[in-house]
């Protein structure tokens, strides 16, 4: 047999790339079930308040209506008890907003009533129709007043150790006494996540307790573990389905109101209800990058070396639920500095609950900090990245503990050399070119490696095909294609044999996807389990054939019909004799992180981007003209798609940096820019052709593969690296993104 | 969105009839805007009539002047030989707008009957005299970083989107109708109005008047012009300001300029004042940032839209020294 | 400077009334006047659904289809509910972000924006149309081939783009296709990748 080429590392297309380029490849609200219906929600036109009376009476008499549903009749929901806490959602407190369950209004277009019926047309002209009449309180969605009122996390209270906690090193507020001095106020404004495939579910009650949803999310098992709790259901009673996820960075991280008015909806009218958001719904029901305030103070020595460090943020959250973030984190561990201290608030307004968007609070942290970092280096007529060099640390700051792997310097020499960093002049404004303004800026990201417990089944079909399931979600970052990779290698098989299902709920359970953590934690469960599968195989086959009973797994074979062994292809156990005797040698297999190597060492991926900026010093245009991104996220598994997920984190560090941002009208608690014609995501002619460099060493620690994780650090810093590229190019140091042309006229 | 009745005459007198007749129904041509006001609950015309079917589609050029259908689509007109040879200034403002897959839909006369994107006359759960007169102007005191910074009225701050407007005002254009009562000519600069107190009415069209082409006079103005858009995204977004230029040179010296703003007012804004500034002068940006002052006299901004009082005339400079450089 | 526009002291009654309205105790949720006239005036929309579903004849991908429809439905709408060809994506619903782009005769649109009675007898081509069969559209194969895109939700729209990108003539530097493609909002940012996917088919010379 020819040698099989590796696939780790390759550049293999996508598995389901056919799929995606034909249109076959199904999202959430694409599934055609016998009998559906249509719901549309009304959203409230208040930020806080009661609602008084709703009149549905034209609504329901409207052709085609099968249901108007509101708090007044809403079928009783058994998990919303009136204190019900919801444990499965972390780090936030206070409970999940219970649809339909009381009058009071907690935010502007909160759902207030849905409706359905039999055609999309009929259900939508229907909702316009529903009138409610309110009792007004006074609400408050105005962030300067939040931040007086800002408040230590509940989570911080009750655990001193918490991320979100206090943290000091040394002694807190140094930097005020410091040689050379920075203090420095930043602000990230609400930014919402607008992944191109609206929210969308399809509920459908198959039997009265049983329950299946075909839903975007990026946990089908934490979706069906919420929904089970608010149904009162046994889990297996709840199936979600999420074969293809039309991108969510974080948006589907949560259960949302729509999808338990959905799942209500179809318990009403006993037939199947799909519930597509509009997009001006995306922005206020299903979370965002909270608006947040940030303060850094920094202190240097004139020789380059920072002494101090304080980090103050305080972010967004809503009145009915604590959402918090690393905001800080990035502070306490990138930069030697003897004394570094952290403060994290929060600020509760009558606005819906924000989620994590990419790079999360690690990305809003980076913004102040790596903006600072520039500062600080003008300050002291010292170039960026030679300042970051002197404060390069080899082991963690925060706890002692050596890296895991950092590959960092590598990173800086990598990315400086590909923009051209030496053209970069100290003195802002130096660089011209006709009309525009050229400038040169860096930020670093980082992310921690997380890893987590994952399962993963396998099975061998008798055409030699093996098939692979698990409960994860791929919402675009190619997990399926890394999957079918990691299993490929694993088993020495091409990877066309392999067939690796994802999406489900019934499939081996995973983890959500998020945190760039999927790659690390699902990958070694479908490593162990194909490992488990030649093993087990190589038993079945040892029964009837000495060779095999006295071989090891690792020299078991698959050849295209049968079962063989290295240097003995004589030795043959066919499939469709194995598979007689069992379920294709069906195992289910549980991969864990090694809790000793977590305690042993710190473990982060690392990021630096370079951006290069030209700007318009007459109009305040500005345009990345280049972008090099370079990662150190171990072992990189798909050139292709890695490449492409740093690519895309670029994209959205553009956005951040350049123009998103919601306004809201605060004597109405209600936001003016709810579609994509007023909240500007960056479009084609706004990338730059950007660059990716990867150090693509294993980590020795984190998971046998050697993975770190790329999903957030593609984000995190670029934001600063393009707000310092334009203080380069202009000498105007924006602290309030987005940077935007009336920032600079 | 409410059920409507659907018509498509294929005689122009019919749709004129159709709508004149009919307090309640309006022409659809590209849709682009229609559908979309349509389905938010801005509009809720009961009957629609498609004027798709008329022959209004053709661009031609005659001597003296450039004729171009109300039906033609924005990309053919961009796109056609002769335009592109006699209107440059109004090729490089189309292409300034919308997308490419919009500007296969949309229509000339679409496209500068176009209603504001102020976003409270967008939404229906806030006040907006445009929408619904008597509710109040939301944007007065609230989020107006888009909005005008000339000739509003206390009941309306909107601006008016339309890219190639700008370049049609600044062109001389003239608008050719027809209605339940004969034919009219209306010069560009009359067509849109300012809000005044019925902010309701963007244009001086009456009730089933039907658009059937736009003319432009031949001009020098073939070589040096520039549509300079200044947007929050490198395409695919509207004007915070835009400027068009279109300068007659002779060596360095002007010999006569045409200038408008976009993005400052309910209608595009011409700029008289400046054009005439700038003839006889010197094309430097010194003469450029003197016509810019006139071109603002007087400007006034709002809580949060002075940075146009910026902008405005620095994107002025900008279009005039792409202009003198093209 | 005061930027403020000299405004007569007691102006904007209603205005003011509407606020008071609403910062008082009770506040009426606004339905559009238009749409309550509309919902009043069609006394029975039941009938008038009835009456007023409109014959269409259209040709999507090469097949022929005699319709009823309804003159509100959407080409997009038409396309994804009622002929389950939902390849063509919702992603905005409003023109902004080119997820629907089909072609109309041969010209790409949005889908979203237009009525599909106003497309009477007409040629359509969705994504599912591009292919020969199982053999993949030149553009549909150098996407997958230089990954131009991750969820795959703004693909079938990028990839009618691109086509027509091609045919019109837009497609002649990187800085063109840029601009040309722009109407198509890809949130994941395959952007750079599509660029080379286009580049690729535009100078390979195979038919577009
Ligand atoms: C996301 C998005 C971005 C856009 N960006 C831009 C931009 O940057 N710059 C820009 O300029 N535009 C932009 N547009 C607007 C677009 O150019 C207009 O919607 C389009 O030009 C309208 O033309 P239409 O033929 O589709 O008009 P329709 O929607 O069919 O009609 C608009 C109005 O004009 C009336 N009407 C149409 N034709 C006639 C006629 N012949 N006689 C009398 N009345 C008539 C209709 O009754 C209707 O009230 C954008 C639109 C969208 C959706
Ligand atoms: S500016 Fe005009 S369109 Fe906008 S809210 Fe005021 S009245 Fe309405
Ligand atoms: S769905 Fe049509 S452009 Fe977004
Ligand atoms: S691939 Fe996800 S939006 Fe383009």
């Amino acid at each position: 047999m020819k040698p099989l080429s590796k696939q780790i590392g390759s550049t293999l297309n996508r598995v389901d790339g056919h799929l995606k380029v034909t249109g076959a490849a199904t999202y959430s609200a694409e599934y055609e079930l016998p009998g559906m219906s249509y719901a549309v929600l009304v959203g409230s036109t208040i930020a806080k308040g009661r609602i008084k009376s709703i009149d549905a009476r034209a609504a329901e008499k409207a052709p085609g209506v099968l249901a108007v549903i509101t708090h007044f009749n809403s079928p009783k929901v058994p998990g919303f008890t009136p204190t019900g806490k919801d444990p499965s959602q972390p780090q936030t407190t206070g409970g999940r907003l219970k649809v339909f369950n009381d009058d009071k209004v907690r935010f502007n277009d909160q759902p207030i009533a849905v409706v359905v019926a039999d055609t999309l047309e009929r259900a939508r002209f229907a909702a316009r129709l529903v009138k409610a009449e309110y009792e007004q309180e006074k609400h408050e969605t105005d962030m300067a007043a939040g931040l007086r009122q800002a408040f230590v996390p509940t989570q911080a209270k009750k655990n001193p150790k918490s991320g979100v906690a206090d943290y000091v090193r040394g002694t807190a507020d140094a930097y005020k006494t410091g040689a050379v001095k920075l203090e420095a106020e930043y602000v990230i404004p609400t930014e919402v996540h607008h992944p191109m495939e609206l929210q969308a579910i399809i509920a459908h009650w198959e039997a009265p307790d049983r329950l299946t949803i075909y839903d975007k999310t990026q946990g089908t098992m934490a979706t069906r573990r919420d929904f089970a709790k608010e149904w009162g259901l046994p889990e297996e009673n709840v199936k979600v389905i999420a074969t293809f996820v039309g991108g969510a960075f974080g948006n589907a991280l949560h259960s949302w109101p729509h999808e338990s008015a959905a799942i209500i909806a179809a318990r009403q009218v006993k037939r199947p209800v799909k519930l597509v958001l509009t997009r001006e719904q995306m922005t206020t029901m299903v979370g965002y990058r909270p608006h947040t305030w940030q303060k850094i103070g920094m202190s240097a020595s004139p020789d380059g070396k920072i002494t101090a460090i304080t980090h103050e943020a305080t972010g967004q959250t809503s009145s009915y639920e604590e959402f918090t973030e690393s905001t800080v984190q990035q502070t306490r561990m990138m930069y030697t500095a003897p004394n570094v201290n952290t403060r994290y608030r929060l600020a509760a307004l009558d606005v819906s609950t924000p989620i994590w968007m990419r790079g999360p609070g690690e990305a809003t942290g980076a913004f102040a900090l790596e903006s600072a970092m520039d500062e600080m280096a003008h300050l002291l007529n010292l170039d960026p990245l030679e300042f970051r060099l002197r404060n390069y640390t080899d082991k963690d700051p925060e706890n002692g503990k050596p890296w895991s792997s950092k590959f960092l310097k590598e990173c800086y020499q990598m990315g400086a050399e590909r923009i051209g960093w030496s053209k970069r002049q100290l003195k802002p404004g130096s660089l011209r070119d006709g009309d525009w303004l050229i400038g040169y800026g860096m930020g670093v990201g980082t992310f921690g490696a997380h890893r987590g417990s994952s399962k993963a089944n396998v099975r061998l079909l008798p055409n030699g095909t093996v098939v692979l399931q698990s409960a994860v979600t791929d919402i675009g970052p190619g997990t399926g294609t890394a999957m079918t990779q990691i299993a490929a290698d694993t088993l020495g098989l091409p990877p066309e044999k392999i067939r690796f299902e994802w999406g489900n709920s019934e499939f081996a359970p995973a983890p959500t996807q998020g945190g760039s953590a999927i790659v690390n934690t699902v990958g070694p469960a479908v490593q162990e389990a194909c490992l488990a599968l030649k093993e087990k195989l190589r038993t079945m086959a040892g029964a009837s054939n000495a060779a095999f009973a006295s071989a090891r797994k690792e020299d078991v074979v698959f050849a295209d019909k049968y079962l063989t062994l290295n240097g003995n292809d004589t030795a043959r156990a066919s499939y469709a004799d194995l598979l007689k005797q069992t379920d294709g040698g069906f195992v289910t297999v549980e991969s864990k992180p090694n809790g000793e190597n977590g305690q042993k060492y710190s473990m982060y991926s690392y990021s630096v981007h370079f951006a290069e900026v030209r700007v318009n010093p007459l109009t305040g245009e500005v345009r990345v003209s280049k972008l090099v991104s370079c990662a150190d996220a171990g072992t990189i598994v798909n050139q292709k798609t890695a490449g492409n997920q740093m690519k895309g984190g670029a994209v959205g560090g553009i956005g951040m940096a350049l123009m998103e941002a919601t306004h809201m009208d605060d004597r109405f608690g209600r936001y003016v820019t709810k579609d994509l014609a007023d909240y500007h995501v960056p479009v084609q002619a706004d990338a730059p052709a950007v660059e990716v460099l990867f150090v693509n060493q294993p980590d020795p620690h984190v998971n046998a593969l050697g993975t770190k994780g790329i999903g957030e650090i593609a984000i995190i810093g670029v934001a600063p690296a393009i707000a310092n590229a334009v203080f380069n190019a202009t000498g105007k140091r924006v602290r309030e993104l987005p940077i935007t042309p009336d920032k600079l006229v | 969105m409410n059920q409507f009745q659907y018509v498509r005459p294929s005689k122009q007198q019919a749709a004129i009839e159709a709508v004149a007749k009919d307090a309640n129904a309006t022409f659809i041509a590209g849709g682009t805007n229609l559908v979309d006001l349509m389905k938010r609950g801005v509009m809720a015309p009961q009957k629609l009539v498609d004027i798709n079917r008329l022959p209004l589609t053709r661009i031609d050029h005659d001597p003296g002047k450039l004729r171009i259908g109300a039906l033609a689509l924005n990309s053919a007109v961009a796109d056609d030989k002769q335009v592109r040879e006699h209107q440059p200034l109004l090729v490089q403002a189309i292409n300034a707008g919308a997308s490419a897959q919009l500007r296969n839909m949309a229509t000339t006369g679409g496209n500068m009957l176009q209603r504001t994107r102020c976003p409270y006359f967008y939404d229906t759960a806030m006040p907006c005299n445009k929408r619904e007169p008597g509710t109040g102007c939301g944007a007065l005191e609230g989020i107006n970083r888009m909005h005008a910074i000339f000739g509003f009225s206390d009941k309306c701050i909107a601006v008016h989107p339309s890219d190639m407007s700008v370049a049609l005002v600044a062109l001389d254009a003239t608008v050719l109708v027809s209605g339940p009562r004969g034919d009219r000519r209306i010069a560009f600069a009359d067509l849109h109005r300012l809000p005044g107190d019925t902010p309701e009415k963007d244009t001086t069209l009456e009730p089933g008047e039907l658009i059937t082409a736009v003319e432009v006079p031949d001009n020098p103005f073939t070589k040096h012009v520039s549509y300079h858009k200044v947007r929050e995204r490198a395409s695919y977004a509207f004007a915070l300001v835009s400027a068009a230029a279109a300068l007659d040179l002779d060596g360095s010296t002007i010999k006569a300029a045409r200038l408008a703003f976009g993005g400052v007012a309910h209608k595009p804004w011409r700029l008289t004042a400046a054009e005439q500034f700038l003839v006889g002068k010197p094309a430097t940006e010194e003469t450029f940032k003197q016509a810019a002052t006139v071109a603002m006299q007087g400007a006034k901004a709002f809580k949060h839209n002075e940075y146009k009082l910026r902008l405005a005339p620095n994107t002025l400079v900008q279009a005039l020294k792409n202009a003198t450089a093209a | 400077m005061n930027n403020e526009p000299d405004l007569p002291p007691s102006h904007d009654e209603a205005r003011r009334n509407f606020l008071k309205q609403s910062s008082l105790l009770t506040a009426v949720a606004l339905v559009p006047a238009p749409v309550v006239q509309a919902a009043t005036a069609e006394l029975d929309e039941r009938v008038a659904a009835a009456i007023e579903k409109v014959p269409l004849k259209l040709e999507i991908n090469g097949k022929k289809y005699k319709l009823d429809v309804e003159p509100r439905t959407t080409l997009l709408d038409l396309l994804r509910e009622q002929l389950n060809l939902t390849g063509t994506k919702k992603g905005c619903d409003y023109g902004q972000c080119g997820a629907c782009t089909v072609h109309v005769d041969g010209q790409r649109v949005n889908s979203c924006l237009s009525f599909a009675v106003m497309h009477d007898g007409k040629k359509i081509t969705t994504i599912e149309g591009l292919a020969d069969g199982d053999k993949l559209h030149p553009m549909q194969a150098a996407f997958v081939k230089h990954d131009g895109f991750q969820c795959g939700y703004c693909t079938p729209g990028q990839i009618m783009s691109a086509v027509a990108c091609v045919r019109e003539g837009h497609a002649d530097s990187e800085a063109e296709i840029r601009e040309y493609m722009s109407g198509n909002i890809c949130r994941c940012g395959a952007y750079t990748n599509i660029v080379a996917a286009i580049q690729e088919v535009k100078n390979g010379g195979q038919k577009v």
